[in-house]
């Protein structure tokens, strides 16, 4: 299932473009920070689902936006979106498998199902693994104060 | 996965509405260069990096979406038939970005089912995961052929030159007004 684009609220659309690029990458950063707890918690994949969505559409904006900021500091936060999206892309990936594999079983006679329990438990095994980096990134970003720098930078103060 | 097409010719201290005009374009025109390949269902890679950049101009037209048919810039009724027209649009794309992902789900079902049978000590593939095999086959080449007539249908009625006729003239103030 895919997300709805957040909502952008208060855009002129004569104003020019470096102002409204800043609002909406503001907008769209924190809707993708919004699901960092809930991904971070792991019991409802939807978080990691959302956040990998808008993490997305986040650097959809930034690379249409880029010539808005000055190009050494852009790189370095574009390149942190970029590390969200990978790493909960690995975590994704493995949850649209299990959930297809679990779709799967009910049709097939019992015999057949052994088979793809066992795959099953191995994809989970693997997600498991897959959230540690995951997991690791989120640590050093708040570390790192990542949150408060990107919007230092993009609100322009 | 492709990388996406730099952007050219962006003016940030010009509107938003005007920089609409220049960047839409450029995300139709990186779908299309997937075009020539499409036609071959054995292009996974291909068909995947189409599927990525339609998802890039989707993004992009929710992105500018408020430059097409903003009721407070312009008559009632024009920003109504250009939002409507807009929504249209839109949906055509979110329809083949979602065909093209099932495609793509297939094709990762696929090679993990296939990696699996092979690694495990027996010397034929497990029965319920070949049976899982057949039926995501099956599926994909389904898909595939949905995918290619939709895409067909769009080709046959200018899809492409309506879209771009769309985003370059629908938002020019003067000539809306």
């Amino acid at each position: 299932m895919e997300t709805t684009a957040p909502k952008i609220r208060g855009i002129s659309p004569d104003e020019t473009l470096e102002v409204c690029a800043r609002q909406i990458i503001v907008s769209y950063f924190h809707q993708m920070m919004s699901y960092k707890e809930g991904a971070k918690k792991g019991s409802d994949i939807e978080f990691v689902h959302q956040m990998r969505v808008t993490s997305r559409r986040l650097r959809a904006a930034m690379d249409n936006f880029a010539a808005c900021f000055p190009e050494k500091p852009f790189k370095k936060h574009y390149k942190k979106v970029k590390s969200i999206t990978r790493t909960l892309g690995s975590v994704r990936d493995l949850d649209v498998l299990i959930a297809r594999f679990e779709k799967e079983l009910d049709p097939l006679p019992e015999s057949e199902q052994a088979d793809t329990r066992k795959l099953i438990e191995r994809l989970h095994q693997k997600r498991k693994n897959a959230r540690k980096p995951m997991l690791t990134l989120f640590a050093k970003l708040e570390e790192t104060s990542f949150e408060r720098k990107f919007l230092t930078f993009f609100q322009g103060l | 996965m492709a990388k996406t097409h730099k952007i050219t010719g962006v003016k940030p201290l010009r509107s938003y509405r005007e920089n609409a005009r220049i960047i839409l374009p450029q995300k139709v025109e990186e779908v299309y260069t997937w075009e020539p390949f499409i036609r071959d269902a054995a292009r996974r890679e291909e068909l995947h990096n189409m599927r990525i950049s339609i998802k890039r101009l989707r993004y992009t037209m929710e992105l500018f979406r408020l430059a097409y048919g903003s009721p407070k810039m312009r008559s009632r009724e024009v920003a109504g038939t250009d939002d409507k027209r807009f929504t249209e649009f839109l949906g055509v794309i979110v329809d083949l970005q979602g065909i093209l992902g099932d495609i793509h789900d297939c094709d990762v079902v696929l090679e993990v089912l296939t990696d699996y049978g092979t690694q495990s000590e027996q010397e034929t593939i497990a029965p319920g995961i070949a049976k899982l095999i057949t039926q995501t086959k099956e599926t994909r080449n389904a898909d595939y052929k949905t995918f290619l007539e939709k895409w067909e249908h769009l080709s046959a009625i200018g899809f492409k030159q309506k879209l771009l006729s769309f985003f370059g003239a629908a938002c020019k103030p003067k000539t809306c007004y």
